[in-house]
């Protein structure tokens, strides 16, 4: 299956954060890729319990080698404002965060996996 | 002084608004609010969720600011956001990276400086545009500040008018030469003087962009201006029974207009209005004098036509010179010039300025321009009351900040909306597309050959970067995820209104710049003569050779 990743924003700052597996993490780099479903959508169910900490969490589709978000909307979350390179997540650089910058392709724009109909 | 003067009302008002606020944050924050129930509190605060963090929208009525806001608004940018704002089509200014736990004390802030971020969301009248000419144009008929701020006084917090079926826009001018995107506007209004001399208002209802866009009709020629507000009370009161509830898609009232016929709409309102109390609803003369009167005392010097410093100057900077050719406009005033600072320097973000540059703006203003500035729906800014003979030393200070970019309605001179950098609603970038399409004008004898030419792009069809009234207009579009791009030709904001017209199938992104050439050389090739604006050229020849143009370079790219 398409491998996951769990997303919300911070409720406090609206940070873009990602599940770890143990706690939310602000690097998709760190964020846990879950490679079935069931795993997936009980942390999605979890995440929603957590409403004072949490807005609108969501998993998103991953590239098959973890190292990017497919969609285009979801990369952007990932780095920061492509007109200000040095601010948001892609400030910190690295490996990691050049391969979302040079990652190509997408499912769809918002990579909401709830929001497309799967086929059985 | 010439900005309205809150009382102490306005500012106890204010307070509340910001005591009440951070106890909804409070309890948020707790729980005791869910995010259903506080999310309509914060974006009637004009804190919205967006990609990156909280996005924070400050009103700045009909784009009037004084140096000590500016100041303020500098402060935010540096204390609680990244060191800039970006100033927005409907003159108000957006910080991206608020943190929710700071979202109270910079109301408080605002509070203090009679700021605030009122009626900068939600289904109520919004923030009212008037032209950023107003008071210094010796084209007005009136000052369109004083009808604006009434409006603004009857509109904030109006009980009636705070759950209309969808958001509303008016807009103000008093020129023939329209600032304002009048027609673009839910209401325009146009003050004129009638063959009496007596002073009323073109009233135009159900202009709009987004999904739908449409150029506003006149559905009465002449208003009386004393009958203002029990006007716009009949137009609201028809459009509050009438509009669309049921489909968000359908609810401005622009398709209400449309669906109705604008004849049979003014019958409505005209019905609707002579039922009501007028003498319940409009303004007193007294009340209209107290409000003329706060922006009536501008302490201008009398001066001569002209400055020997200001010819001096022209005479030994070519750089000077360029700035005074496309940057200064008339002053009612001998002596005076009204001054655009352009947010646009090829590069940047179209827009954006930063907390220094906010500061260099408020010191000249407060140096050299009565203390007033202006926010134009271009996001630019304006110094409207500055001497010719200051203007040298305005111009080094702008340079020294980035700020004389001397291109404003040029080709580099772009409208982009945040786009997908920023906000959780769009499909595509708008800025980087400015971006690139400036960076290939940069050079500035090319775009001052090329004439005055408007793109405007948006990274959605919410319109915000005013695509629908672009002589170019560009739109961000999603094919399967990937970004995309509509040209749109043809399209005017300004008194000879259009809507543009669709060029052909959307491009790639890194095809965008290399059309917008091809455009732009068709127009210098076919266009009568220098004077011949691109939009002229386009509305003689029609789309035929641009669309030659665009396709045959697209597909060789």
């Amino acid at each position: 299956m398409t491998l996951q990743v769990l997303t919300a924003n911070r409720l406090l700052d609206g940070e873009v954060v990602f599940w770890s597996g143990d706690h939310w993490v602000e690097q998709f780099a760190d964020a846990r890729r879950f490679d079935a479903a069931a795993p997936a959508d009980d942390a999605l169910a979890t995440a929603k319990g957590q409403p004072t900490v949490l807005i609108d969490p969501y998993l998103i589709a991953v590239a098959d080698d973890g190292s990017a978000p497919v969609s285009f909307r979801e990369r952007i979350r990932a780095l920061g404002p492509t007109d200000h390179l040095d601010l948001g997540k892609q400030a910190a650089g690295g490996l990691a965060i050049e391969a979302i910058q040079h990652a190509h392709g997408a499912a769809r724009s918002t990579g909401r996996l709830s929001l497309i109909r799967r086929k059985p | 002084m010439s900005l309205y003067a809150y009382d102490q009302i306005d500012r106890d008002m204010l307070a509340d608004r910001a005591a009440e606020f951070r106890d909804q944050v409070g309890r948020r924050l707790s729980g005791a609010l869910t995010e259903d129930q506080f999310k309509p509190l914060r974006l009637m605060n004009g804190l919205y969720l967006q990609l990156h963090a909280y996005m924070l929208r400050v009103a700045i009525p009909y784009g009037a600011l004084d140096g000590r806001q500016l100041r303020a608004l500098a402060g935010i940018a540096r204390d609680f956001d990244k060191g800039y704002g970006h100033f927005t089509t409907r003159t108000n200014i957006q910080f991206h990276w608020i943190k929710l736990k700071d979202a109270p004390d910079i109301l408080d802030r605002l509070a203090a400086v009679d700021m605030h971020a009122i009626q900068t969301s939600g289904n109520c009248i919004r923030n009212i545009t008037a032209d950023p000419y107003a008071g210094a144009t010796a084209e007005e008929v009136d000052d369109p500040r004083v009808w604006s701020e009434a409006i603004r006084q009857w509109s904030t917090f109006h009980p009636e008018f705070t759950y209309l079926p969808r958001k509303f826009k008016i807009a103000v001018t008093a020129s023939a030469k329209d600032r304002t995107a009048a027609r673009s506007h839910d209401i325009g209004l146009q003050v004129k003087r009638n063959r009496d001399g007596q002073l009323g208002f073109e009233v135009m209802v159900g202009g709009g962009m987004g999904r739908t866009p449409y150029i506003g009709p006149t559905i009465r020629e002449f208003l009386p201006a004393r009958s203002l507000l029990s006007y716009l009370t009949a137009i609201l009161r028809v459009y509050n029974r009438l509009g669309r509830r049921d489909n968000i898609y359908k609810a401005r009232i622009k398709i209400l207009v449309a669906s109705t016929g604008a004849e049979a709409f003014a019958r409505q309102v005209e019905a609707e209005w002579a039922a009501l109390d007028e003498a319940s609803i409009d303004l007193p003369d007294l009340e209209l004098a107290r409000i003329r009167t706060a922006f009536g005392v501008v302490p201008f010097e009398t001066l001569t036509e002209r400055s020997e410093a200001f010819e001096a100057a022209r005479a030994a900077d070519p750089a000077f010179a360029r700035f005074a050719r496309h940057n200064l406009a008339p002053h009612k005033r001998p002596g005076y010039a009204i001054v655009n600072i352009s947010l646009k320097a090829p590069g940047e973000t179209p827009g954006d300025a930063t907390a220094e540059q906010m500061e260099a703006v408020a010191d000249l203003a407060e140096r050299y321009g009565q203390d007033d500035i202006r926010v134009t729906h271009a996001q630019n800014l304006v110094l409207p009351h500055v001497k010719l003979d200051d203007l040298p030393v305005v111009f080094a200070a702008l340079q020294r900040h980035g700020l004389a970019t001397p291109n404003l309605d040029l080709v580099t001179d772009i409208i982009a909306c945040p786009g997908l950098d920023y906000c959780a609603l769009a499909n595509a970038r708008a800025i980087p597309i400015a971006q690139d399409i400036a960076r290939r004008f940069e050079a500035p004898d090319r775009a001052e050959t090329i004439g005055e030419l408007k793109i405007k792009i948006s990274g959605c069809i919410n319109a915000c970067g005013h695509h629908h009234v672009g002589h170019i207009g560009i739109l961000g579009v999603d094919k399967k995820g990937e970004e995309f791009y509509q040209l749109s030709l043809g399209g005017s904001g300004a008194e000879d209104a259009s809507l543009a017209a669709i060029l052909g199938p959307a491009l790639s992104a890194d095809q965008v710049a290399p059309a917008v050439e091809a455009l732009v050389d068709v127009y210098l090739d076919l266009r009568a003569g220098p004077a011949e604006r691109f939009l002229d050229t386009y509305r003689r020849l029609g789309a035929a050779p641009f669309k030659e143009a665009v396709y045959a370079d697209a597909h060789q790219a």
